[in-house]
């Protein structure tokens, strides 16, 4: 068999920028809701939260969570590196994912459908809890599943 | 109690029922272990295994091919690896329950379904599945 881009293997990924992006998400949606029970104007998180997700998809030097790791908690000691071996690919798709509810969020809230807007952000926090727990990434098995359907726009070049 | 206030658990109910959906296709695919999908296929000399992949499934080129041609340099040449493009066999995949690319599954000699993996499975998994369906250790 023949490919026309590299193949990709399975790269060093630390783990532990993933654990700080779940905590950050899960602490930043929670104290929102509770603030936005009483002050609509909580709901100003959501969309912070979605260029947060959204800009660390475009370049890791825009991943605040990262950043945050690997400039502050990883060199106190505050959090412990976790580096495996795995395609990251399907990480990044969950975090793309969490982002995009999470605009979804921030429009809904914008259209003051704050019901709305404060159930999808809970399932970004659910997911990330999930994740955060138990390891499970339910972003990937979305992302098997729609690669499967070929709804993803992801294309290689014609094989040789 | 506000629907605002209750958007924890709506969000729950609705992860929760996604999940189940999702339980429920895994455990219409589990059925098939122990079980031969393909009666008219006859007894064959090893296990062997049958993995689904697809075009557009960058996983499957990307990672279960090299683990797949990693762990066929060290097999017999009487342990097929077949491929089946789910696009090109729908027929096949259905009969199996594919629900996701890649999935491989192991099958001993009597064509019987041994195991089946939902996504990636590394090279080491397969063979330990091979060797469970029959394989002989040595090979």
């Amino acid at each position: 068999m023949h490919y026309a881009f590299a193949i990709m293997k399975a790269v060093p990924f630390d783990r532990s920028v993933l654990k700080v992006n779940q905590v950050i998400l899960m602490v930043g949606i929670v104290a929102a809701h509770v603030v936005g029970l009483a002050h609509n104007q909580a709901a100003v998180v959501l969309p912070v939260l979605a260029v947060m997700m959204l800009a660390g998809m475009v370049s890791p030097q825009l991943n605040a969570p990262r950043l945050l790791y690997l400039h502050a908690l990883k060199p106190w000691g505050i959090v412990r590196p976790r580096v495996v071996h795995e395609d990251p690919a399907p990480h990044r798709f969950a975090q793309l994912l969490g982002g995009v509810f999470l605009a979804g969020a921030s429009i809904a809230a914008l259209a003051s459908a704050l019901v709305v807007a404060w159930v999808l952000a809970w399932i970004v926090v659910v997911l990330a809890f999930l994740n955060f727990a138990f390891n499970l990434c339910v972003g990937c098995i979305v992302y098997a599943q729609l690669v499967k359907l070929g709804v993803l726009p992801l294309s290689r070049a014609s094989a040789a | 109690m506000s629907l605002l206030a209750l958007a924890p658990l709506i969000a729950i109910a609705v992860v929760g029922g996604v999940a189940l959906v999702l339980r429920v296709q895994r455990n219409r695919q589990l059925v098939l272990l122990g079980q031969v999908v393909e009666t008219h296929v006859s007894r064959r000399a090893a296990p062997s295994i049958l993995y689904f992949t697809g075009a557009n499934c960058t996983i499957c080129h990307t990672a279960q091919e090299p683990a797949l041609r990693a762990l066929a340099t060290g097999l017999d040449a009487s342990v097929q690896i077949r491929e089946v493009d789910v696009a090109s066999e729908p027929g096949l995949a259905r009969r199996y329950r594919v629900m996701s690319l890649p999935t491989t599954v192991v099958l001993d000699a009597e064509q019987t379904v041994r195991h089946i993996n939902v996504g990636f499975a590394t090279a080491t998994t397969l063979r330990a599945q091979l060797i469970e369906a029959g394989l002989p250790v040595a090979a």
